[in-house]
């Protein structure tokens, strides 16, 4: 960054080097395209120089005193040195210095073997110290927020963490707190460091002072066996380095230089949610229901009972009383595979859709992440990219932040970025909003088709040059669309005359009976479909349901027959991330003993079926073409057959026009939440969401209660109990939100748009009583 | 003796606090005419021909200063540096308080020079006193339409705001200062870009010290060839010292630049009976000492240069044979570590290392290899640092290590009779 290349060239001599780069470079950047190390700790390239460690230190001609490499741009004809007597003592002094006060604990220090502190000190330093009098103490283990653990006294006030803040997430919750060598790094609130990218600052710190609470003490770099992958938490797919001990996944790490997906940042999710692989309640066993309750049995006992059943609901039924849903969290291969199996069969009831989301490909009009940043507006539509999709929400930051792009967001529930966003309730009021920009974003969750068609036409109505995001609920959802883990549209998007239903009328189908096996991989509709009584009365209609995944879920605990299924870190295939990458996934452990992948049991299944399936290779010609496949259709397109929704109470009631005067729900989105990876790993417990309904001002003082009392929720039948409250000014009156994806309590026991009663919880009550 | 009046004219006579009493010594005048009269081109070309250098300690060419600024329509600013703490200055601070009028009028006829509506004077957190006088001064010179919306029916509008900083030796330095204005924390910014690119809330600033804008309204008044056919030839002018130290009758002095060391001792009534010089800090806490064999050199910027000292702010610090220079660089040495920012490591870590060491002298605990240690740290954190204040560690610290070493082997343990026990 920090420079605008105009074009022009300069020649720079670097050690004797001659070399032309472009105007402006700083010095500290050419020196790396000669091939010359400078050291540096405060400069870092994503956030440019800071110019306070003074390690960076040259020597140029003309110039009296060292100047610092990282503030520098190169002139015409600059001559450097970053070596000789005088650099050499400069580097020498500030190393001295940066120890006078360290606690050199490097044998105990997490950092040990990839320290910046460490490296330089030894490259760099003189060796042997004048210090005569005790080292400053300062504190130590410090608990900085859930994900963060701070050491104060190894810390050399390099800003990086509180420049990140700042400028990355524009969240500026880290702070330099007193001065001068009391200098501390600490949350400018004194609450606790929390925000969806805090684990970024441990990688940016050049030594051991921020570490990750998930990997303290646990290894040492040189210990650790590297592979590099994608991360399937969303749907940005960003690259990672899972770094793995003794079969174990202990760390995930930003690769550098993925410019193109990641930007060189995690999330905390994709960073921090890895310990569910090893967790005790790992499926690891097929299980199949006899009289009620499951009975572990082996794989062949587990294939060939499904494969008796299939070809019994077949004979009876035909193939429209089979169902098969999932896909967003498979690999490509495995959905390639699994709707070829079915296809075979002449199964057409075949969708991926397990939740809100009804599409996941933009089509053409889709836009990479770079063209994010360069759009003029950005216009968020549904579920906060921020909540879904962390690492595609920076680089709005970044455009709002470093381009000045307007951000607006339609009727949003998720709080605000802590960045300029205008907030508005209709499609014209963001038009107006947007004003005249030319190149307008729009990211969209995939839910509201109607909003969406309805602002893309505002758009073109403006002649702006549009770019379209579509959020993915699951992090292969777009891989699953170009699959063809749709009713009506097969791989590549290829229309499929006879379509077959989607999960809607799947599960009311199979309400009615006219399922008689379903097939659920890798997905949690009980949890996540917006109607659960419709779920659960599809399942428990159901004569047999197969579920394939890594936990008993929600929805597994409904089956007939659950299937242990692999992780993406434990297996190798592709999957294509909210933008079209084609992205690779690579197996960084092993799966556990017992736990076959989706593409395993495929294979099985279609040995039990006597079905024939395409070679390795001609899956991977047949994956690859699919990605390649870009259908014409834009947002809220129902290309992929019925889209039609559980019954969306509030799109009556907008419909007709009417409004009643009663607290409707609604659903937001959080990252740390679903009955899977997110609630099996017992190192997220301060990051998962925690169910809460946020009641404007005035329902709540209708209702008589405060921030922190409880509250029911009551539909009939159906309620959720005991819900804190947390009163909203920013919120509509009649408006109540809960969070998605929450199992202990579930937000889509109710419909969305649906009327609810609310009252002050008994057991609140009695208390006061 | 060559003390003059000038910006310290009326001082102790009459009380310029008033406006009608400043204005009755021709007070505002120089304003009127340059808002009514004058370009602001007029005003720049006449700081620029007088000479004037920046009174605050850095001594740049005020009118180059001002030179820099780009040609934009941006907003651009006037900050007046009111954070007088260098150990030994107090000009600023008296400026303040009796003469608050004048630096007023100063601060308008600098913002007009560069073309500024905005000007800001941020004052010292403990000029508690002299942020009261200059708010009063403020509101009487609203009062009549000298600041404002429409200066005068000039149609020029120009605002002046107070801003009371916190109390950090490191606002005086004017990125510094442009942060802490800004709300932030009182760190000095990298350079580039300098202020006169991107300063206060990004936009073209220039920030000039009390006593440089205050001289603007006599050359104003008097021509630049006034101004500059006094001092040296390359300080120009008059400047006001303060004297302290072992001084009969320390205080500010306003001298014509130029004015010979041994006489600047002399006004402040020389040393007290019965002692001798051993030592001059003649810039401020941040300036090396100069010694007997320099009495006879002109108290300017070159001079003092040369003599490895700086004229700095105008501080003037007198040392006679009582003084303990173990204690002295303990004392400076403390005061620069203490207000250290402490966002570079050669002046945050070297700062305070060096005055734990000092720390021990004082307290007859000097280690054999702490004397190399005190030349080679402070001389090796001098020029890696990103704001001045790094550098001014060394220059007293040197220059008494240099000249009086025995008083510092004194206190190295086994050459002080307390013995190591």
């Amino acid at each position: 960054m920090a420079h605008q290349d105009s074009g022009e060239k300069v020649t720079v001599t670097i050690d004797g080097i001659p070399l032309q780069v472009p105007k402006g470079t700083l010095l500290v950047e050419a020196a790396k395209l000669a091939g010359i190390e400078i050291p540096v700790y405060c400069y870092h390239t994503k956030l440019g120089p800071a110019g306070l460690c003074r390690i960076c230190l040259v020597e140029i001609e003309g110039m009296p005193k060292l100047q610092i490499a990282c503030n520098t741009p190169v002139t015409d004809g600059m001559v450097v040195r970053t070596q000789g007597d005088k650099v050499t003592t400069g580097r020498a002094t500030v190393l001295e210095l940066f120890l006078v006060n360290h606690p050199l604990d490097c044998p105990i220090c997490d950092k040990g073997g990839e320290c910046d502190l460490q490296d330089y000190a030894m490259a760099y330093g003189r060796g042997t110290s004048d210090l005569a009098d005790p080292k400053e103490r300062k504190p130590k283990a410090v608990d900085l927020g859930p994900t963060i653990v701070l050491d104060e006294e190894r810390c050399i006030v390099c800003q990086r963490c509180v420049r990140f803040d700042a400028l990355i997430p524009g969240e500026r919750r880290l702070v330099v707190k007193e001065r001068g060598h009391r200098d501390i790094i600490a949350t400018a609130t004194g609450e606790p460091y929390r925000h969806h990218f805090t684990g970024n600052v441990t990688e940016l710190c050049p030594v051991g002072a921020l570490t990750s609470k998930t990997y303290r003490f646990l290894s040492r770099p040189w210990d650790l066996q590297r592979t590099e992958t994608s991360c399937v938490h969303c749907s940005v797919g960003c690259r990672q380095y899972a770094d793995v001990r003794y079969g174990t996944l202990l760390r995930t790490m930003s690769v550098p230089g993925d410019d193109a997906i990641s930007d060189g940042w995690l999330c905390d999710r994709g960073r921090y949610n890895i310990g569910f692989l090893s967790a005790r309640e790992r499926l690891t066993q097929p299980l199949h229901r006899r009289d009620g309750a499951f009975v572990a049995i082996d794989w062949e006992e587990a294939l060939s009972l499904w494969a008796d059943a299939l070809r019994a609901v077949l004979k009876e039924k035909g193939a429209a009383g089979v169902g098969v849903i999932g896909g967003g969290r498979l690999l490509n291969e495995e959905a390639y595979l699994l709707q070829h199996l079915f296809r075979s069969l002449g199964i057409r009831n075949i969708d991926w859709r397990a939740g809100r989301q009804r599409q996941a490909t933009p089509g053409n009009d889709g836009g990479d992440l770079a063209a994010l940043e360069r759009a003029q507006a950005i216009v968020v539509l549904g579920a906060s990219p921020g909540e879904r999709a962390p690492v595609l929400d920076l680089r709005i930051r970044k455009a709002v932040m470093r381009n000045g792009a307007r951000l607006v967001r339609i009727a949003p529930l998720e709080a605000p970025p802590p960045i300029p966003a205008t907030d508005v309730a209709t499609v014209e009021e963001a038009m107006a909003a947007i004003g005249g920009a030319g190149r307008i974003a729009i990211v969209w969750d995939g839910v509201d088709v109607e909003l969406a068609r309805r602002l893309v036409a505002a758009c073109d109505a403006q002649g702006a040059e549009r770019f379209t995001y579509i959020t993915g609920e699951q992090g292969n959802a777009r891989g699953a669309e170009a699959m063809g883990m749709l009713p009506s549209s097969g791989p590549g998007y290829a229309s499929l005359p006879e379509g077959g239903l989607s999960t809607d009328a799947m599960l009311r189908a199979a309400a009615d009976g006219a399922i008689g096996a379903l097939a659920i991989f890798g997905a949690n509709p009980l949890l996540r479909y917006p109607d659960a009584a419709l779920v659960r009365a599809a399942l428990e209609r159901v004569p047999f349901v197969a579920v394939a995944d890594l936990f008993l879920t929600e929805t597994a605990r409904q089956a007939t027959l659950v299937l242990p299924a692999a992780h993406a870190y434990e297996k190798r295939g592709t999957i294509i991330n909210a933008t079209g990458s084609l992205l690779p996934v690579e197996p960084a452990v092993a799966a556990p003993d017992g736990v076959l992948s989706d593409l395993e049991i495929a294979i099985g299944l279609a040995q039990q079926l006597g079905v024939a399936l395409p070679s390795e290779e001609e899956v991977h010609r047949a994956v690859v073409a699919a990605a390649a496949a870009m259908p014409e259709l834009t947002l809220g397109d129902v290309l992929f057959g019925d889209a039609a929704r559980a019954r969306d109470v509030a799109a009556d009631d907008r419909r007709n026009g009417e409004s009643a005067a009663a607290i409707r729900l609604a659903v937001e989105t959080a990252l740390f939440t679903g009955g899977g990876t997110c609630a099996h790993d017992e190192r997220l417990a301060a990051l998962r969401a925690r169910q809460r309904v946020r009641l404007a001002v005035d329902d709540a003082r209708v209702l008589g209660v405060r921030d922190g009392d409880r509250v029911d929720i009551v539909v009939g039948e159906r309620a959720l109990r005991d819900l804190p409250v947390a009163v909203d000014a920013s919120l509509r009156a009649g408006t109540a939100v809960l969070i998605d994806g929450i199992p202990d309590r579930p937000a889509n026991l109710f419909l969305p748009g649906e009327v609810v009663q609310m009252t002050r919880a008994r057991a609140a009550v009695a208390v006061e009583a | 003796m060559p003390v003059v009046k000038v910006l310290t004219a009326g001082i102790g006579e009459a009380d310029l606090r008033e406006i009608a009493t400043y204005e009755a010594r021709g007070g505002y005048r120089q304003w009127k005419r340059a808002v009514r009269e004058l370009s602001p081109a007029d005003v720049l070309k006449a700081v620029d021909a007088s000479g004037l250098r920046g009174r605050g300690g850095a001594g740049f060419p005020t009118g180059r200063k001002w030179q820099f600024l780009p040609a934009s329509d941006a907003p651009r600013y006037l900050v007046c540096n009111c954070d007088e703490a260098e150990p030994g200055t107090f000009k600023d601070h008296m400026l303040l308080e009796e003469n608050p009028h004048a630096v007023l009028e100063g601060i308008l006829l600098g913002a007009y020079g560069i073309a500024s509506h905005h000007a800001f004077i941020y004052i010292r957190g403990e000029f508690k006193r002299g942020y009261q006088i200059f708010s009063r001064a403020l509101e009487q010179a609203r009062a009549v339409g000298y600041v404002g919306t429409n200066v005068l029916g000039t149609g020029y509008d120009l605002e002046v705001t107070v801003h009371r900083g916190a109390g950090a030796y490191i606002c005086g330095e004017e990125t510094g200062l442009l942060n802490s204005l800004e709300g932030k924390r009182g760190e000095p910014r990298l350079k580039p870009p300098f202020p006169a690119v991107a300063g206060l809330y990004g936009m073209p600033t220039v920030v000039n010290n009390v006593e440089t804008l205050a001289y603007i309204v006599p050359i104003l008044e008097r021509g630049p060839e006034w101004f500059a056919s006094v001092g040296t030839e390359r300080s120009k002018g008059y400047k006001i010292v303060s004297v302290s130290g072992h001084v009969q009758r320390p205080g500010n002095y306003e001298v014509p630049m130029g004015t010979p060391v041994r006489e600047l001792v002399e006004i402040a009534g020389g040393l007290r009976p019965g002692r001798t010089l051993k030592a001059i800090q003649p810039g401020g806490g941040s300036s090396a000492c100069i010694f007997e064999e320099h009495l006879d050199l002109p108290y300017d910027y070159e001079s003092m240069a040369k003599a490895g000292s700086m004229l700095g702010s105008g501080a003037f610090v007198v040392f006679d044979d009582t003084t303990d220079f173990v204690k002295a660089a303990h004392n400076l040495v403390r005061f620069f570590a203490h207000e250290s920012c402490g966002q570079c490591t050669p002046c945050r870590e070297g700062g305070h290392w060096l005055e734990r060491v000092l720390e021990r002298f004082v307290h007859g605990r000097g280690l054999p290899g702490d004397l190399e240690m005190l030349h080679r740290v402070s001389g090796s954190i001098t020029g890696l640092n990103l704001c001045a204040l790094g550098d001014s560690i060394e220059p007293f610290l040197k220059s008494v290590l240099r000249r009086f070493p025995e008083q510092f082997e004194a206190r190295v343990i086994g050459r002080n009779g307390v013995a190591a026990r």
